[in-house]
């Protein structure tokens, strides 16, 4: 169940839940002004916690190990395409969005929406 | 220094049989304690907790989800008497923040090597909060013979048979499959334990009969062949999850005294029919083990599931229904999707539909999951199909001379309870 590089541009290595060491696929693309974080879940080649467990942790992890704007991060979450049997290892794509004191809202992006980020 | 070991107790399933066995998670922990420390060891599901026993500490091991309530329940009193309180094992990894709260200490990853450090600083009076060795595995030689002797072996006896041991020989799982959080809790690779290793630990247990828990065992061809090479002369009769499908591989299991394995089923492919069969031809016996509730199942896709489990001669069968327990991906995906609408943590039983469903409602989720064991066990019940394993098996330590007839004394107990005779459960045994 490898994930395809397509995914990601770089393996980034974060602190996951009790400082374990963790890993996912991290692409961001900067189009108008924004910045589009897409990070994916790496299965096997994630020692530690998932990108969804993580949440609020990674996306600040992110931003600041790569010096982006809060304001101007749109934060996604990308369940790769495994080829799996399974159905459920299909391509998803999740808007994700932090309110203090609040568990993460999701938001699953069209295909529009993600060949509009994509490019 | 006297540590009280308690393992909680849990609500079992209408469906599921009322057999107690040995927990195995609280005497491997045991056997990393120091010498100096004095345990006494509870199992809730067999008796009953004494609350007045005295001890310096409570070490409270839990494995499943549905566990977790009533351990916070359990240490909540002891806590309110002075007693310090200790939490280790699965669940309480995979519940930590919560159980966090209940707790003086909370103990995370595995305890090998680990327990000298903390008893020091429990005596120092200096005990940290938590003890964090997740995805810091000790090496897997440290793993010694697990601490059987703290069992009260009278309990786990059904009618003067002893229940089976459990036992592993490895941790770690290099798949991540969807419902399960094995691979986050042991890490993403196998770690086999040494043969001789392995062997010693099975040499010790005082019982012919065991139930191999390791996830897989089909992780290393070599390895298991090694294993399974070396366990021939221990002639001891064996369950497990599934074994390398391979001729060799089946052969020497077979030899080395595979009782029956649990098999997953998942569809109603020739390959599936083909794998139980070729278990058969080894004499080994497969419970089809089933789980509902995947996106990619439909109403028909269970009702022909159900149809097909009668056609291809499953000695037995477990069905269970999704659990999004946390740290699996089923749990991420039905977070992200909204989808989970019970967070009782005693409803995560795999017998209870907590989630909505991709393709029905959650009741008719439910309605099927009663139907499939109904249907499989129409026309020969569930103790009746356990009974012809059991004969099974009593048959091959005849000839390999290792039966032992059940114990006489305890004919006429059940888990330590008395019998009642008016209870048509099991009285094939």
């Amino acid at each position: 169940m490898k994930v395809p590089e397509k995914y990601y541009d770089e393996v980034f290595n974060f602190a996951g839940q009790w400082d374990m060491p963790s890993a996912c696929g991290l692409k961001i693309i900067i189009k108008n002004d924004k910045s589009y974080v897409i990070v994916t879940e790496l299965y096997q080649e994630n020692p530690g916690t998932s990108v969804t467990y993580a949440a609020e942790s990674l996306y600040r992890q992110i931003i600041e190990a790569k010096g982006l704007k809060a304001e101007n991060v749109c934060y996604i979450e990308c369940n790769p395409d495994t080829n799996s049997k399974l159905s459920f290892y299909d391509e998803e794509y999740f808007e994700v969005t932090f309110v203090p004191d609040e568990a993460p809202k999701y938001r699953q992006l069209d295909h529009t929406e993600i060949r509009n980020i994509l490019g | 220094m006297k540590l009280k070991l308690i393992y909680p107790k849990w609500k079992k399933l209408p469906g599921q049989t009322t057999f107690n066995l040995p927990p195995h998670g609280p005497v491997v922990f045991a056997a990393t304690l120091p010498e100096y420390v004095d345990v006494s060891f509870t199992d809730e599901n067999v008796e009953e907790i004494d609350w007045d026993e005295e001890c310096d500490v409570v070490a409270i091991s839990m494995m499943l989800t549905t566990q977790v309530k009533r351990g916070w329940a359990i240490a909540d009193k002891y806590r309110a008497k002075g007693i310090p309180v200790m939490f280790g094992g699965i669940s309480t990894m995979l519940h930590a923040e919560e159980t966090l709260q209940h707790a003086d200490s909370i103990f995370l990853g595995e305890a090998e090597g680990r327990q000298e450090q903390v008893f020091q600083d429990l005596q120092n009076g200096q005990l940290k909060k938590v003890y964090n060795y997740m995805g810091k595995q000790p090496p897997i030689e440290l793993v010694g013979p697990a601490r059987r002797d703290l069992y009260k072996r009278e309990l786990y006896n059904h009618k003067g048979v002893q229940m089976v041991d459990l036992y592993h020989a490895s941790r770690g799982c290099r798949f991540s499959c969807y419902p399960c959080a094995v691979s986050y809790l042991g890490g993403r690779c196998f770690r086999p334990r040494p043969i001789d290793k392995a062997i010693a630990d099975l040499e010790s247990i005082d019982n012919n009969r065991l139930f191999i828990v390791d996830n897989s065992l089909a992780q290393n061809k070599q390895w298991e062949m090694d294993l399974f090479r070396e366990m021939i002369p221990l002639k001891k009769k064996w369950i497990s999850h599934t074994i390398e499908d391979d001729p060799q591989v089946l052969d020497l299991a077979a030899q080395a005294g595979a009782w029956y394995v649990y098999q997953a089923v998942y569809d109603t492919s020739d390959y599936i029919k083909e794998r139980v069969k070729r278990y058969h031809d080894y004499g080994i016996g497969v419970e089809g083990t089933i789980l509902f509730g995947l996106d990619n199942q439909t109403e028909d896709d269970i009702l022909r599931l159900i149809d097909f489990l009668l056609k291809i001669d499953l000695d037995l069968a477990e069905f269970t229904i999704l659990a999004p327990f946390p740290h699996t991906k089923a749990y991420d995906d039905l977070l992200r999707q909204g989808r989970i609408f019970d967070k009782d943590w005693d409803h995560y039983n795999a017998g209870q539909v907590v989630y909505q469903p991709k393709h029905m409602s959650p009741e008719r989720l439910q309605e099927l999951y009663e139907y499939a064991w109904k249907a499989f066990y129409q026309d020969e019940t569930q103790e009746e199909k356990m009974f012809k394993l059991f004969t099974n098996v009593m048959l091959r330590e005849m000839e390999d001379g290792t039966y032992r007839p059940r114990n006489r004394k305890l004919a006429n107990k059940t888990f330590g309870q008395d019998v009642d005779r008016s209870k048509s459960h099991f009285n094939a045994f």
